[in-house]
């Protein structure tokens, strides 16, 4: 298929997602779409496939202007979409999610679910997915789940495959497995539009590129003629530094000694089982992984807004264990805590900005007095932290919900750092930022370390974690697989994510 | 903003609900044990009475030899088939309704020339069972002791909960008996047969307001509604078959028009939580406070001044032929009102509709992750208005079955709560209408139960509502989750908007 898009605008309000955005997809093309958080690939994505109607502009396919109202229209027209958070309904069978919508009826209004049964069993073998259409989707690997999410699309006889960040959430293996089946698929003359973030990937795969930024096109070129700098260079709209400048750690004592420390998730499952590890002062652990291996209930246990079921935390200088202690307990021992969602755990967004500085300290005698909250004191602590912190906001006084991700998240770092602090805990400290927040978080976090402050960062983003990691733990099913320097190669990281045991390259316990 | 991936696996879960099984087993089998040493100790001048068939109607016709061959022979060809078909039946793809009352009917035909043969039938009467109470506890503390140990050893996950339901009834059953001990009462007089009727006829509207909030949560929406929605019903039946004076067919329109007023009441709701996207559970509670309210003025202005529009006759009881002389289960199950062959037809009926059709798959999407169905182009809110105006209909017909179903009058407060216990059953059953049959049947036996016993209880010194509050302690440990893993639809009770 080829579409054409002429000249896309959309706003929401005062603020332009997109403008005047023209691209073209040639038949058993895969083009990259580049741009940060923010930059209007996602809505444009969505006015392609009807989620949004566009203000103006035209969309072309195979030469002729086409309206698309909902994604119905879009379905039919032969576009599939495998969205970021894949649209599967966990506890439906692969067929069950394949079929809805366009379900094989006879006689009506049964389902006619043998006839889906053989039709997916022949997708998946012309394909090579092998995918057992009466599998459950939450049973399945997320890799599988992506195949089928792919699936659902090509029952629908997509010719034009649009993939939303379709690597956040796999290993690097996995993100190979993936990228075979694109390259297939391209042989097959389905055009495919890969949206992303990640210059690695784009110029692996990629026949041309088009860069967004701030909702308009920059420019568009091929991985022959550009290179990872260049593509920063455009995206960002000014050269940026890749590498995280940093000097090399001096690893002090032993600040945080975490043993043998069992955690249970929401239903009662064991999330981290049996996990040990010490943290020195000077240095920065970061915990590696794919999502939902237990780390976040890991940090959850560690900040005390989760239960522990067994083991202990000990803090040099702390009496006694904080595993299971009152999150109050734990702030005052010197623990701070970057949370994973910051919208959710870190900020209350209808809060004004002030006030979500001093969150933590709401009862200290600096901000509260015998007669009620000092509020001048508050005030003048905002006035000085957004200085200090470049916090972009119109004022104190503002709801910490009208910021944007970046200044929302220097809004929770400027606060936790008000305190002082033993150990520092980020957890996904630069999900969902542009790359100008995420040179800052990352700065932030070095100067930590080098102040002497124990640093655990948590990271989905391999890149992030050997960029700033002084040692690296890779968790996978609850426990840590090993803890490797970060010279070690993003292959054997990436087999340590994936649950192969490594203990051959593990360094040995300090 | 935050995607919360998990790898969960299988065996994880089990692991789960393979510990709360042992939990179970060794509750039901502490249960067992108290039993044992209470009734060691229970005075010896106690009696309990088991009738079997004690509905003179149930008499038995003699069966000749050649006649009793016949039948003795379709019952085992009956139980092959169900063997085969436990075996077989993914094979060919057999519902597993069907085998189950393949099997059902299997052991009733065998148990008619059996019983027959065991000269049970004395007279044509159904002779009655006398044995000291505490013989009865020891065998059910030794019953439950055995069950909780087998449970416990095992760790089955199916069937844990309702062993454990069981063996709490019993429980109760004999700390009864315990605290009689001693004190001057007759004995318990067991009806086995009018009691397991009783309970068929009970679980009736519980049947119809369960499935009816089965339908509405797999479609993401709460329908707390259902009380209010059996009160229209009862009413608006009534009043109808009344002004036709219960002649002929107006009957079958009077539990109609109930349905329609339940119905009308769900879209009360459906355009209150879909369109305007009030909070579900407030909505419902506000619209069974306007139904009471308008019941109970239109019964003290309207229905006080015109007893003639307040009077109907019961529905026919309808004696399937043969079946319903089986002893035991045929007055049980197939010697009822009409109504509860509908009611038992409209579990099947959604089962099918929920699992087999295309409107039930969608509609369960939508229960599930609307945002999903919304992006294969599956209108949410058409599917949940669809779901909620069905459930209220289904609802308005379980109203029906309090009035025109038995006959009764139209009375305020005649519903009881029942439209809650409801939604308790709905919980109790997983969300799944064959779980809602069960569960309405096991909740109809306590009703029974405690409509029984009061007798019996009126001659102690225990008041009479402690066992009459038994259907209600019952849904509290119900909803307060000790009904083994349970898991509600993903996106029940909350609205769906496609930013």
């Amino acid at each position: 298929m080829r579409l054409e898009l002429r000249g896309i605008t959309k706003s929401f309000g005062s603020l332009v997602a997109n403008h005047n955005v023209s691209l073209t997809v040639e038949p058993g093309e895969i083009h990259c779409l580049l741009g940060e958080n923010g930059a209007g690939k996602s809505t444009l994505m969505n006015v392609l496939y009807g989620m949004l109607t566009p203000d103006s502009g035209e969309i072309l396919i195979d030469g002729e202007p086409v309206t698309i109202r909902d994604p119905k229209d879009a379905v039919a027209r032969g576009i599939g979409m495998v969205h970021q958070h894949f649209m599967l309904i966990p506890v439906f069978s692969v067929t069950e999610n394949v079929i809805l919508g366009d379900e094989p009826v006879r006689p009506w209004p049964f389902v006619d679910y043998r006839k889906a049964v053989t039709m997916i069993t022949e997708l998946s073998q012309r394909y090579n997915f092998d995918v057992d259409p009466h599998a459950t989707i939450e049973n399945l690997p997320i890799g599988t789940q992506q195949r089928v999410e792919i699936l659902k699309a090509l029952s629908h006889h997509a010719d034009l495959l649009v993939l939303d960040e379709p690597t956040a959430v796999l290993t690097p293996q996995e993100a190979d497995a993936l990228i075979m089946i694109l390259r297939s698929l391209k042989e097959m003359g389905k055009s495919i539009i890969f949206i992303t973030h990640k210059l690695r990937e784009v110029l692996e795969i990629a026949d041309v590129i088009t860069v967004l930024r701030l909702g308009e096109v920059v420019g568009s070129t091929t991985p022959a003629e550009t290179n990872e700098e260049d593509l920063a260079t455009m995206m960002v709209g000014r050269s940026v530094n890749l590498v995280v400048d940093k000097k090399p750690a001096a690893p002090g004592d032993v600040v945080l000694e975490v043993r043998d420390l069992l955690v249970e998730e929401d239903r009662g499952l064991t999330a981290v089982k049996s996990v040990s590890f010490d943290v020195h002062a000077g240095e920065i652990l970061a915990i590696a992984g794919v999502q939902g291996n237990g780390q976040t209930e890991l940090v959850e246990a560690l900040t005390g807004l989760r239960g522990v079921t067994s083991g202990s935390v000990i803090l040099k200088g702390y009496d006694g264990n904080l595993a299971g202690a009152a999150v109050r307990d734990i702030l005052h021992a010197g623990i701070g805590h970057v949370p994973e969602d910051r919208q959710r755990h870190g900020l209350v967004l209808s809060l004004p900005v002030e006030d979500n500085l001093v969150l933590d300290q709401l009862s200290d005698p600096r901000y509260h007095g015998r007669f009620g909250r000092k509020l001048r004191a508050i005030r003048e602590n905002a006035r000085t932290q957004i200085t200090d912190f470049d916090i972009r906001t119109q004022g104190p006084e503002l709801e910490a919900g009208s910021l944007s991700g970046g200044n929302q998240q220097k809004v929770v770092i400027a606060r936790e750092l008000s305190r002082e602090l033993r150990v520092l805990i980020c957890s996904q400290p630069t999900r969902g930022l542009d790359v100008g927040s995420i040179e800052y978080m990352h700065r932030q976090i070095v100067a930590n370390r080098d102040a002497n402050v124990a640093v655990i960062i948590v990271s989905s983003e391999l890149d992030e974690v050997l960029a700033l990691g002084d040692r690296i733990a890779v968790m996978y099913d609850g426990k840590i697989q090993g803890i490797v320097p970060p010279t070690t190669s993003r292959e054997d990281i990436g087999l340590m994510m994936a649950g192969a045991g490594n203990a051959a390259t593990s360094e040995e316990q300090a | 903003m935050s995607t919360s991936v998990e790898i969960v696996t299988l065996e994880n879960l089990r692991a789960v609900s393979r510990g709360r099984a042992r939990a179970y087993g060794i509750t039901t089998a502490i249960f067992g044990i108290l039993e044992i040493v209470w009734m060691g100790q229970t005075h010896p001048g106690l009696n309990t009475t088991i009738e079997f068939g004690a509905n003179s109607s149930t008499s038995m016709p003699e069966l000749s030899g050649a006649w009793r061959v016949i039948v003795l022979a379709a019952a085992l060809l009956l139980a092959g088939i169900s063997a085969i078909a436990t075996t077989q039946g993914r094979r060919f793809a057999l519902p597993r309704s069907g085998t189950l009352a393949v099997r059902i009917i299997a052991i009733a035909l065998a148990l008619w020339p059996i019983s027959l043969w065991l000269h049970v039938n004395v007279d044509g009467i159904l002779r009655s069972w006398t044995v000291p109470v505490h013989v009865v506890g020891l065998v059910i503390g030794v019953l439950s002791l055995l069950a909780g140990g087998y449970l416990a050893w095992k760790r089955y996950d199916r069937g844990a909960s309702a062993t454990l339901y069981a063996a709490l009834i019993a429980f109760l059953l004999t700390f009864l008996v315990w605290v009689a001990r001693g004190s001057d009462v007759s004995g318990l007089h067991l009806q086995l047969t009018s009691l397991l009727a009783l309970s068929v006829s009970a679980a009736t509207c519980l049947m119809f307001g369960s499935l009816s909030g089965t339908i509405c949560e797999r479609s993401g929406v709460v329908n707390i509604a259902i009380e209010g929605q059996f009160m229209v019903g009862a009413m608006s039946a009534v009043m109808f078959a009344s002004a036709f004076n219960g002649a002929g067919i107006s009957k079958t329109f009077a539990v109609l028009l109930g349905g329609v007023f339940g119905a009308l009441m769900g879209s009360l709701l459906a355009v209150m939580a879909l369109r305007y996207k009030a909070d579900q559970v407030i909505v419902g509670v506000v619209i069974v406070a306007f139904c009471s309210a308008i019941t109970q003025f239109l019964s003290s202005q309207v229905l006080n001044f015109h007893q003639n529009l307040n009077q109907s006759e019961p529905l026919p009881v309808w004696a399937v032929p043969g079946l319903s002389k089986i002893p035991v289960l045929g007055p049980v199950l197939f010697d009822q009102n009409v109504l509860v062959f509908v009611a038992v037809l409209m579990v099947v009926a959604v089962n099918i509709l929920l699992y087999r059709t295309r409107w039930g798959l969608r509609v369960r999407s939508v229960g599930e992750k609307p945002i999903a169905s919304e992006t294969v182009g599956v209108s949410v809110s058409r599917m949940r208005y669809g779901a909620v105006i069905l459930g209220g209909f289904i609802a308005g017909i379980g109203g029906a079955a309090f009035t025109v179903g038995p006959g009764s009058s139209f009375s305020y407060g005649m519903t009881n709560g029942y439209g809650y216990i409801a939604l308790a059953i709905m919980i109790f059953g997983r969300w799944r209408p064959y779980g809602a049959l069960a569960a309405s049947l096991l909740f109809g036996f306590t009703i029974a139960m405690s409509a029984n016993l009061n007798i019996y209880l009126s001659q102690l010194v225990i008041p009479q509502q402690f066992i009459s509050a038994l259907p209600y302690i019952i849904t509290i440990a119900a909803v307060a989750g000790l009904v083994g893993r349970i898991r509600p639809p993903a996106a029940d009770g909350i609205p769906f908007s496609r930013e």
